[in-house]
């Protein structure tokens, strides 16, 4: 970027779009926190209180409450890098035509409903479980690991596990393949080579997947509520609690504006360390690793391709335990959805969702809304991401937090924010005001994604066919373009499957005039979960494939030219 | 949808301020827009079959569903006070007599004529739908023998194996307050309860919605819990033959859907007219059929196979165990934190 002011411009149209739908639900949840009565009906003040705050601070529940859910973002950030890797770099080195139904793969947690998802994960780990068999195969003690943390960390890892897949695979994917052999050719084995070569040049792809994974995991309560067994509270239940049950929208605001501070420290924080770790992005010498032994290096050496098929194993079948239970409950002959038991084979609830057209016309409406989203999301992300990756102008990680803020704002805040600007937000067209908030809810994750595809531009081919006389839409079109075209197909399947999921902040502006499945799927859910709901993942599942099938063809998911 | 219903919208919010001095529509018209914030699933489908496709044939009216959570549907009403978005909302039974004392919700009165065959404990904070009340559920391979009372969840072969349901919701809110009132306490006591709750701990688990303790039922997680009679019922008929639906001596806990028409809204005859039908026989009936779900009127009859399974009749409904709601709304916010800091957690 030569010019200094091209950054703030590329970066402009997303920083409107925050300020015109997200600022104004930030403002108003920012303005209850600091509100001194807890009154419902209260006025509200301009005059700050800090009271809220201060309750917190002397809180010892609230206290633990805060900590031990920022403890359960990092394990869960922590578990996911370590079992995204293997995934990521299993899905590279898949044939071509094979990573379409690797990439549904690793998409089945987001396809299938939490509740379902939540059963999976009990019957993993009750005392009757798969975990406690195995470990009783092996002559050890049954454990309950289930109601408790471990099994929601673990519930955490299945959900948010894709999205660090998916913002490696790119970065990884882009990789010269030639450094590893040459790594190798120097005597390099499999666990330095990784250590030295693959883990150092996918930084930029691994922060965008830290960043995401831990402010989704800190700001989650559904996988807590269900597989927590509620002996386990997390800041986003007490946010719910306190906003939806008791209606003390100060507390909950003031927590949620906590939560969102410590969330933008830690984006900051992994900002810093993954620059740090990178020198050579902005053009310093990398810095020089000390050695190991010879004989730990030979150690690590003898068990690392083992261990990494482990977590390959684990983490695959970490993925797919959801499908097999949606796929075989989608058949199962009984009223509720949440049965391990077998009760007989029927097509009734396949039946039942194509004979409802009300089902058809809510994914309908999710449909044309996620679409809408995404491509809403890409032409503002996708400028934004190349003013973040190679702008120089100052500011540049303060907005780049600033950019990530509705990722760290618990959603069930967001929802009560928009409450206070119901009135306005009703006056919109019904599309266009779900359309506003979903792409705020869209944008942080492709710009996330997107920027670590940016950073991953080979620039000399850029400059080659400047070189070669190409005026610089040229160089977008046919060179930036086309080597972005993965990393892009990418964080747009997430961006649609995000907005096509979306039910927290959704169900709040859900009108008579606009209804999303998810938001049905869940009213229904509030009773009684029927397998109406297992046929209808079935056939996303389905459905997934066969559009990835088909996006495969248009926008590869490799590097053509690098085949 | 529509720019007529934009503009009816948008014509109600600028007239918000006024609409105390506006008397509310006193006629159904053909084209009018009523709109029902409600459950998804089974009471939706009756709800249309028995209420919302008779109203659109009779009056040429259309009825919007807006599906949902209780929690969401009730922030959004509270939001909106006075300016409401939705004509009719369903509550439970102190949401509703809170939502009536905030001024967000109507009172019921006699312009819905089936409101006279109410129980009177039915006729509190809007129009009640439902009997639907709270019990001591249990696994009889789990326990020494039959739970009868609710003090049982204190006997010695229950140790460890209680599921207890978290508080608020109705579940929880009956629990706490049948454990006060068993030990001595009340409402305006509640400490015996929380005392006692807290002496049963470890449990087995702590459930938040009635599929959560079915699953924790499948997998044998823990003996007995607090929960809706009429739900348990149908899980335990259809795959857990071994769940017994108790009914204690001190009584079952008292729970109702409610169907609560708001304060401002401009279709107040048509809403009426809703809450007319929602009461009567015939989709009470179907309530009773298909979710087990107590009827709220009293000029009903049932076969005797099908009431026996339901609380139905003057002694039932009076042997249902109410409560001084006002006291427990008013300590809702101090139970809550109490219990997520002395039980839960």
């Amino acid at each position: 970027m030569k010019n200094s002011a091209t950054g703030p411009v590329l970066a402009a149209p997303y920083f409107l779009w925050l300020m015109a739908a997200f600022a104004a639900p930030l403002g108003a949840v920012a303005l209850l926190s600091v509100q001194e009565s807890s009154e419902l009906f209260a006025p509200l003040s301009l005059n700050p209180s800090a009271i809220q705050y201060l309750d917190l601070a002397t809180d010892p529940f609230s206290q633990r409450t805060i900590l031990r859910t920022l403890a359960l973002g990092a394990c869960v950030t922590l578990a996911s890098a370590i079992l995204g890797y293997p995934i990521a770099l299993w899905l590279t080195r898949l044939p071509p035509g094979w990573r379409p139904l690797g990439f549904a793969c690793v998409l089945v947690p987001l396809l299938t409903n939490v509740v379902v998802r939540s059963l999976g994960i009990i019957l993993l780990l009750a005392p009757g479980g798969l975990v406690s068999n195995a470990l009783a195969l092996f002559g050890l003690p049954r454990v309950n690991l289930l109601f408790g943390w471990f099994a929601v960390g673990l519930a955490l890892t299945q959900v948010f596990l894709p999205y660090m897949v998916l913002a490696l695979y790119d970065v990884l994917e882009a990789q010269e393949k030639r450094l590893a052999e040459a790594a190798a050719g120097l005597g390099a084995g499999p666990v330095v080579t990784f250590f030295r070569v693959t883990l150092p040049l996918s930084l930029q792809g691994l922060r965008a997947g830290l960043v995401i994974v831990f402010l989704l995991s800190s700001t989650a309560y559904v996988s807590a509520t269900l597989v927590g067994g509620r002996q386990v509270m997390v800041s986003g239940m007490v946010v719910l609690k306190e906003g939806l049950e008791i209606l003390n929208y100060p507390a909950a605001s003031a927590l949620a504006m906590v939560m969102l501070a410590a969330s933008v420290l830690v984006t900051f924080l992994i900002g810093r360390a993954v620059s740090f770790a990178t020198p050579w992005i902005t053009g310093r010498p990398p810095r020089r690793l000390p050695s190991l032994p010879r004989a730990l290096v030979a150690a690590l050496e003898a068990i690392g391709p083992a261990v990494s098929r482990l977590l390959l194993a684990i983490a695959l079948l970490l993925l797919l335990f959801p499908l097999l239970l949606v796929a075989v409950s989608s058949f199962n002959n009984s009223p509720q959805a949440t049965v391990a038991q077998w009760l007989g084979f029927t097509w009734r609830w396949y039946a039942a969702v194509l004979e409802n057209d009300r089902y058809l016309a809510d994914a309908w409406v999710s449909l044309k809304l996620g679409l809408a989203a995404t491509v809403v999301s890409l032409a503002i992300a996708l400028p934004a991401a190349l003013a973040l990756v190679r702008g120089t102008f100052p500011g540049r990680e303060a907005l780049s937090a600033f950019f990530m803020l509705p990722l760290a704002l618990p959603g069930i805040a967001i929802g009560l924010g928009m409450l206070r600007l119901l009135q306005w937000f009703t006056a919109l067209p019904a599309f266009l005001g779900i359309l506003a908030v979903h792409v705020v809810l869209v944008a942080p994750f492709m710009l996330a994604m997107l920027r670590a595809s940016v950073a991953a531009l080979d620039r000399g081919l850029e400059e080659a066919a400047g070189g070669l006389g190409a005026p610089p839409w040229r160089v977008f079109l046919q060179i930036v373009l086309p080597q972005l075209a993965p990393g892009i197909a990418v964080a747009c399947l997430i961006g649609f499957l995000i907005s096509f999921g979306e039910v927290t902040v959704t169900a709040f502006l859900t009108t008579a005039r606009l209804q999303t499945l998810p938001v049905r799927l869940y009213a229904e859910a509030s009773f009684s979960l029927e397998n109406t709901i297992n046929a209808i993942s079935t056939a996303f599942i389905l459905l997934t494939v066969a559009l990835l099938l088909l996006m495969h063809r248009l926008v590869p998911l490799d590097r053509v030219w690098r085949r | 949808m529509t720019s007529t219903t934009r503009r009816l919208l948008l014509g109600a919010g600028a007239a918000a301020p006024f609409a105390f001095m506006r008397s509310p529509v006193a006629q159904i018209r053909r084209g009018d827009e009523l709109t029902v914030g409600v459950w998804g699933g089974m009471q939706e489908r009756i709800l249309r079959e028995f209420v919302a496709t008779p109203l659109e044939q009779q009056y040429g009216v259309k009825i919007n569903f807006v599906l949902g959570g209780t929690p969401e549907r009730r922030a959004r009403a509270y939001a909106e006070r006075g300016r409401p978005s939705f004509d009719i909302v369903y509550l439970n039974i102190f949401e509703s007599r809170q939502a009536v004392r905030d001024g967000v919700t109507q009172a019921p009165t006699d312009a819905v004529p089936n409101a006279a065959n109410l129980y009177p404990a039915a006729k509190l904070g809007g129009y009640g739908v439902a009997f639907n009340p709270v019990t001591i559920v249990y696994d009889r391979r789990a326990v020494a023998s039959p739970m009868t009372s609710w003090k049982d969840f204190w006997r010695p072969d229950l140790r460890g194996k209680v599921i207890w349901p978290t508080y608020p919701g109705a579940q929880g809110t009956a629990a706490l307050l049948m454990a006060a009132k068993v030990w001595g306490g009340s409402e305006n006591d509640i400490d015996p309860g929380f005392r006692q709750i807290a002496a049963l701990k470890p449990f087995a688990a702590i459930q938040g919605s009635q599929d959560q303790l079915f699953t924790m039922f499948d997998q044998q997680v823990g003996a007995a819990s607090v929960e809706f009679g009429s739900f348990t019922r149908a899980y335990a008929e259809a795959r857990n033959p071994n769940i017994v639906i108790a009914d204690p001596v001190e009584g079952q806990a008292i729970a109702t859907n409610v169907a609560c028409i708001t304060v401002g809204t401009q279709k107040q005859a048509l809403a009426e007219a809703w809450v007319n039908l929602h009461l009567s026989p015939e989709c009470q009936r179907a309530y009773a059929e298909r979710i087990y779900y107590s009827p709220t009127i009293r000029n009903l009859t049932l076969p005797p196979e099908l009431t026996a399974k339901l609380v139905m009749g003057e002694d039932s409904v009076g042997k249902l165990v109410d409560f001084d709601w006002d006291v427990v709304i008013r300590n809702q916010p101090r139970w809550s934190s109490r219990f997520t800091r002395e039980i839960a957690g």
